[in-house]
């Protein structure tokens, strides 16, 4: 299809759906005067119900705590998927140790780009941690606190360059944080049943209103979403930068194509 | 009334859809689609919010004050950490392609076919036979 047909095709489609989506945007209630019932309810009871202070974790991990779930899983998935296609074709022997480029100078770093991110790498791990801990209390949780993790470690390579960054950072430890953390929401879920309650039911004591251990099982269904996401994310960073380089050696002259 | 969040929404997605339907390049193309999915969330907090409110976290405030949508706001917590993964995803099938057939330009994709032959032009044929058969021995 010539792309002159396919943007006129495009451009009927938009003729078509625009009455439609005008309608529906009409229909809309206005924008600011109300929320709807559901939001309304979960503000009004869920402070009371489960002793948490953010409702955006408590609809997370608990309301809806089965959707979060199979996002957990979307996330495994679309990370497993990426690491297989990246290392697939690599092999998994060059999985151990930094690969180096030939032909690339390694430029070496001003003390001052080694000594900020000397500072600032641990520091923002401390601030993704207090993030991920405080996910019932104030905004935070384990989403954005791993991914708060994962700017940590690439501070990290900022600092030290990409030889140490891998010397630190082991591939199947992101492996096991990633999977595990998922395992361990699983095992949130199914905790449960063994005493008889339902799938993720809160039976765990949920502690009082505004302290940190607030909210039962959330905290720890919390904890497994930031290990997912921060060994995710590492793991995406780390299997991105293997792909630029090359091992020393390649195995098989088929190997090396650009 | 002001319509106007939604139609940024719309607006944004028109965009992105236009500019996935015109692509020349994969990662331009990944981009378009990263537009189009911030259209959903602009138009998922606009229909959270309402004036006045607070954001849904009863901290400072006692619990009963009114508060915006926190439904909406957990929908595009979890949409973006998962769309950024689903980025990293294409990416890699973008690299993949461009190894595969020498091209970033959608218009040159061509099907693939079993045995690693590529409906490529003669003169790519025999380097995508050669990547993927180096591929199959890796594997």
């Amino acid at each position: 299809m010539s792309p002159r047909i396919r943007v006129a095709l495009l451009a009927l489609s938009g003729l078509i759906l625009l009455p439609c989506a005008a309608q529906v945007i009409a229909g809309l209630p206005a924008f600011g005067s109300t929320i709807a019932q559901y939001g309304e309810r979960i503000n009004a009871i869920t402070p009371e119900a489960r002793h948490v202070a953010n409702m955006v974790s408590a609809i997370n991990f608990d309301l809806r705590g089965l959707d979060t779930l199979g996002e957990e899983f979307m996330l495994l998935a679309a990370i497993t998927g990426t690491v297989v296609l990246l290392r697939g074709r690599r092999g998994e022997g060059n999985s151990e140790r930094a690969m180096r480029r030939p032909g690339r100078a390694v430029i070496p770093r001003s003390e001052a780009t080694v000594l900020a991110c000397r500072i600032a790498g641990p520091l923002t791990g401390l601030f993704g941690l207090y993030v991920v801990l405080h996910a019932t209390v104030t905004p935070g949780g384990g989403f954005q606190g791993g991914v708060i993790l994962a700017s940590g470690t690439l501070l990290i390579y900022l600092g030290e360059g990409y030889a140490g960054w891998r010397d630190a950072i082991r591939s199947h430890w992101l492996d096991a944080l990633e999977g595990g953390g998922a395992l361990l929401f699983a095992l949130c879920g199914l905790a449960p049943m063994l005493v008889g309650a339902a799938f993720m039911q809160n039976i765990l004591p949920l502690g009082t209103f505004r302290d940190l251990f607030s909210g039962g099982l959330m905290p720890v269904e919390n904890l497994g979403v930031a290990l997912a996401v921060a060994g995710g994310f590492t793991q995406l960073f780390l299997e991105f930068m293997e792909e630029t380089r090359e091992a020393e050696e390649p195995d098989e002259p088929g190997e090396e194509t650009a | 009334m002001s319509v106007l969040p939604y139609a940024v929404a719309a607006w944004l997605f028109g965009v992105g859809l236009y500019g996935i339907a015109t692509s020349r390049n994969f990662i331009h193309l990944v981009g378009c689609l990263g537009v189009c999915q911030s259209a959903t969330y602009v138009l998922l907090l606009g229909l959270g919010y309402r004036w006045g409110s607070i954001a849904p976290i009863f901290y400072d405030h006692p619990p009963g004050t009114p508060a915006v949508d926190p439904v909406m706001q957990a929908l595009v917590l979890t949409d973006i950490v998962v769309g950024a993964t689903l980025t990293a995803l294409l990416l890699v099938l973008t690299v993949q392609a461009y190894k595969r057939g020498g091209s970033l330009d959608p218009e040159k994709l061509r099907p693939m076919r079993a045995g690693g032959k590529s409906g490529q032009r003669q003169d790519a044929g025999h380097t995508s036979g050669r990547v993927s058969e180096g591929g199959r021995k890796a594997s």
